[in-house]
């Protein structure tokens, strides 16, 4: 009953608001006890590699000293997530051009320095063209490169590659690299390869595919010998050998990767690259603020997850943070070293004097959901809609004036400015919902620097948070930290990322699963990557829509 | 003089230490007047796109007086040394539904349609016009920028984008790095250029197993992959040949590795001269015909000048006439006319780069604080050579805006008998633009 409960509240709440709804839930019809339509499996596309897969492909396969060149081609986020980015945008020729230098840096790096080049080469080469070497080689590299075996006519092309570049250059291991660049150009590397076997009318995910989709799921990175080797010999297509692969690989530390990857995401922290503030009205800001303030969430979200394994919505009333010496300046706690690098991050429990309290009181939310030069309670209020309860925002209708009016004697505080400015009736139907919530914030300013008043004006942070009252940020915390949407929130956010596709109602009767799981699991984030990454849904996908056949 | 015979150079080269041999005068390879190529071809005709976000004060954009006898408004100011080589266009409207405050606008002009989803539905006119004029040069086409910023307004089709290269560094390596030459300068021949082109086969072949398994969609862009790569054979083949012989065309100074913040805000003036010197050469050494240029990103809160805020938040939080914003707009004037400046500083023949260059400046709304979409601001600059009309305010009220992205396909020589869909579609230019 709890999501029905939840709904229904919502639709009262926003009764008025013409734009701002709030999520349909896929359950809506009916409480989660009710029997459900059996799932319909989406339609899975070609996925580029993420940036950060991309990377963390390279480094897997040979080594993290391997230097990944950083211009490639960017990421792109649709309907929220870039897992659905990565699915449906098609390369630009800049890219295409990206990856082949890419792919050069790589394959010198790989086959020129001694260890990596012993590493990679088992055979000892006769000459130039020892193609059988060059073949032992290529086989062994295009396992790990393209995820599965190749074959003998793919085999036969790289070292054809191989061999004319070795001949004309007279030196193996440079033919070598032209090999090797050719792997690393290949859609097959570049795309995951997870197209799955016809059967019962759809698509079923088995073998070397499978141990694909699931390291790029848990770890963000391609999967590690063992799991090929799982893969090869049949125990990913047993129910006990996915259960015991699922949970070697959530051990591994790489693991943290796959969560960084989706809570970066999920809480749009890669916007805090470009964070940019005046310095004038922020003394403190510096240019290291943002990757700090990204590193301090990641963190927190690696301890909650691996290391507590706590109640996830903790996270937003927690007082435990990591810091590095910046943010323990900001935050008004101590650091142990004056001099401590920038990298050096150290467990702190925040004071208690200061209402600063998890996700919502870190800079990474405070300063990225603000103005240059000030604070926006409408920013700040629309993520915590958007991102957290995962409302629909429309975008504001066109025609309207927007101005808001100059702090003036009887207008001191933002809010009262944003008061005047919400009396124009189509402004404030969606205002009503997203500044409110904002302004619980206004103890911190466009930075995330505690202050205890506005233009010297003291703060009013009261509001209503879909029923229920706050009177300050802390209370608010703690409101979030009930609100049934937020886990519900959570878990279709994971969908996306691990689907790559927008859940509809056809798939309703895997997110009441995995929802009714996170419940009872404590909301333990842990246990909701492992039942989506176990689940039969995730092996499924539609059939692809027919083709002509036709030639290019 | 005799011309040069083209094959009697040197093959070129990657990587190689570049020499200059002694030529004859490259005014050989000219026609007697110096208007054109011996052999009378023309000077290339190239297109841009300049765009930069957030709209502007439309009461103090429309320039006063109409057709020759007009003034630049006080917006406009900053280009007054260049109106002879412009066109301001007024009056027309985006026609397309106005539903994405700063995306409905571009999307609009450039390509006909409102946008669906988060991007285009349909290719930006520079790419169309790419289809048609960026076959021989290295690249086909060039997207830049100046704020810090990948987006991109330029589509070669839906879920196409053109990422933008924002950092002058990057891009001089991308186009005088490893492997340019500049007019005259030699290399030893390379035979690793041939070898990479034997791996993009071997990519494209492998591409070619693949697709044979995949579905409609994924086809698709699988093809669009390789396509891109065999844009990276074209640029490795140009490579071999020899650079074409414009007389304009020098490799320029690398830029700094960094353009540093100035107390938090960047230095826009200085990244948009580094950017416009980079650009400006590119098209005078022929290594592209068609570029998008983002000054600034739609939205972009970008903190100009001594501004007290950001851009965006300004356009709608300033109150009365917007002094502060009306202030920003002109130091965005004064940087396009840095650009403009920059292509009006290369000589070709008795004219000018920019008069071999048509460049449509445009934003993404009329009135930044409401998002409208009529009075919509289109400037035209150069465009001599593709025949447009210059030196006027054209006020066109009321009329379809992408009349005028029909006329510079035809300015540009692309056979389209219409341009844009539904209530964006137009069948005929505006009247007036074209001499």
């Amino acid at each position: 009953m709890r999501s029905l409960t939840a709904s229904m509240l919502l639709w009262v709440a926003l009764a008025g608001c013409e734009g701002v709804t709030p999520p349909t839930p896929v359950d809506a019809a009916a409480p989660d006890d009710v029997p459900v339509a059996p799932y319909v499996p989406q339609a899975a596309t070609l996925r580029r590699l993420t940036q950060s897969q991309y990377a963390n492909t390279v480094h897997d396969l040979f080594g993290d000293a391997v230097v990944v060149p950083r211009a490639l081609e960017p990421d792109t986020s649709r309907e929220g997530s870039r897992a659905i980015g990565a699915s449906e945008a098609s390369l630009s020729p800049r890219g295409a051009e990206q990856y082949q230098d890419a792919a050069y840096a790589i394959a010198e790096q790989v086959l020129r320095d001694a260890t990596r080049r012993a590493a990679n080469v088992s055979c000892t080469p006769t000459g130039p063209d020892d193609a059988a070497c060059a073949a032992t080689v290529v086989r062994a590299l295009g396992r790990r490169a393209w995820r599965r075996p190749l074959t003998d006519d793919e085999v036969n092309a790289l070292v054809a590659v191989a061999m004319r570049a070795a001949t004309t250059l007279t030196d193996f291991h440079r033919g070598l690299e032209y090999a090797l660049a050719t792997m690393l150009q290949a859609p097959d590397f570049l795309y995951r390869v997870e197209l799955g076997a016809d059967a019962a009318g759809e698509r079923r995910f088995a073998g070397y595919e499978l141990a694909s989709r699931l390291s790029y799921f848990l770890w963000d990175g391609p999967p590690d010998d063992a799991l090929l080797d799982a893969a090869r010999d049949g125990a990913l297509d047993t129910e006990a050998g996915l259960t015991r692969e699922v949970d070697r690989l959530l051990a591994a530390p790489k693991a943290r990767r796959g969560l960084r990857a989706f809570v970066t995401d999920w809480l749009q922290l890669a916007n805090l690259d470009a964070l940019s503030k005046d310095a004038t009205v922020f003394p403190s800001f510096s240019a290291d603020l943002g990757a700090a303030a990204r590193e301090e969430v990641l963190r927190n979200a690696e301890a909650f997850t691996f290391d507590a394994e706590g109640d996830f919505r903790d996270f937003f009333t927690t007082r435990e943070t990591f810091v590095n010496r910046r943010l323990a300046a900001l935050y008004g706690v101590q650091f142990p070293r004056r001099d401590a690098p920038l990298t050096e991050f150290v467990r702190v429990t925040l004071p208690t004097a200061v209402p600063r309290r998890g996700f919502l009181g870190s800079v990474a939310f405070l300063a990225l959901e603000a103005h240059p030069v000030s604070t926006s309670p409408t920013l700040r209020g629309k993520f915590i809609r958007q991102q957290l309860l995962c409302y629909n925002i429309p975008a504001p209708p066109v025609n309207v004036n927007t101005a808001i009016p100059e702090p003036s004697p009887s207008l001191r505080t933002l809010r009262q400015r944003l008061e005047r400015h919400m009396s124009e009736r189509s402004c404030r139907s969606c205002h009503i919902t997203l500044d409110p919530v904002g302004l619980a914030f206004e103890r911190f300013d466009g930075i995330g620097r505690f202050r205890l008043d506005d233009n010297g004006a003291a703060l009013d942070l009261s509001g209503t948070l879909d029923g229920r009252a706050y009177s300050d940020e802390m209370q608010l915390y703690a409101a979030l930290h009930d609100h049934p949407l937020l886990p519900e929130c959570v878990v279709e956010r994971l969908y996306r990322h691990a689907w790559a596709n927008v859940e509809t109602g056809e798939q309703r009767s895997e997110i009441v699963r995995l929802r009714t799981a996170f419940a009872a699991s404590g909301y333990r984030l842990r246990t909701l990557l492992r039942d989506i990454a176990t689940g039969p849904a995730f092996r499924r996908a539609r059939a692809p829509e027919a083709t002509d056949g036709g030639a290019p | 003089m005799r011309p040069l015979d083209r094959r009697t150079v040197l093959k070129g080269v990657l990587g190689g230490a570049a020499v200059s041999i002694a030529l004859p005068p490259l005014e050989a390879m000219m026609n007697g007047n110096g208007t054109a190529y011996a052999g009378g071809a023309a000077f290339p005709k190239r297109f841009g796109v300049y765009f930069w976000g957030n709209g502007v004060l439309p009461e103090r954009w429309t320039p006063a007086g109409e057709g020759a006898a007009w003034t630049p408004s006080p917006i406009l100011m900053p280009l007054a040394a260049l109106r002879e080589h412009l066109t301001v266009v007024s009056g027309t409207r985006i026609a397309t539904l106005n539903t994405r405050p700063h995306g409905s606008g571009p999307a609009g002009l450039l390509s006909g349609d409102n946008m669906t989803g988060e991007g285009f539905s349909r290719a930006s006119i520079d790419q169309i016009i790419a289809g048609t004029i960026g076959g021989e040069t290295r690249f086909r086409s060039l997207e830049t920028g100046v704020q810090r910023s990948d987006e991109s307004l330029s589509y070669a089709g839906p879920m196409q984008r053109n990422p933008t290269e924002s950092d002058p560094y990057a891009l001089f390596n991308r186009l005088f790095g490893e492997g340019f030459r500049a007019p005259g300068e030699m290399t030893m021949a390379d035979p690793r250029i041939g070898l990479r082109r034997s791996v993009l086969d071997a990519v494209t072949a492998q591409g070619g197993r693949l697709r044979s398994r995949l579905g409609a969609t994924d086809r698709q862009r699988l093809d669009e992959h390789l396509t891109a790569v065999r844009g990276i054979e074209r640029q490795l083949q140009r490579l071999e040949e020899n650079p074409p012989n414009l007389a304009a065309c020098r490799r320029p100074d690398a830029p700094p590795a960094e353009v540093p913040d100035l107390l938090g805000r960047p230095d826009m003036p200085r990244r948009a001269r580094l950017m416009a010197d980079l650009l400006a050469m590119a098209l005078a050494c022929d290594l592209t015909r068609v570029f998008f240029h983002m000054y600034s990103q739609s939205v972009n809160n970008t903190l100009f000048g001594a501004a007290p805020a950001g851009h965006h938040q300004l356009t709608h939080d300033e109150p009365g006439d917007q002094p502060l914003v009306f202030s920003i707009l002109q130091l965005i004037m004064a940087d396009l006319a840095t650009f403009l400046t920059a292509l009006r500083n290369v000589t070709e023949g008795d004219g000018t780069l920019l008069d071999h260059t048509l460049v449509l400046c445009t934003t993404d709304c009329s009135f930044g604080r409401t998002h409208a979409l009529d009075e919509y601001p289109i400037v035209l600059a150069g465009g001599a050579s593709a025949g447009m009309r210059r030196n006027l305010h054209l006020r066109a009220r009321g009329e379809n805006a992408t009349k005028v992205s029909f006329s510079i396909l035809q300015m540009m020589g692309v056979r389209a008998t219409e341009f844009g869909v539904g209530p964006g579609r137009v069948t005929e230019g505006l009247g007036g633009l074209v001499a």
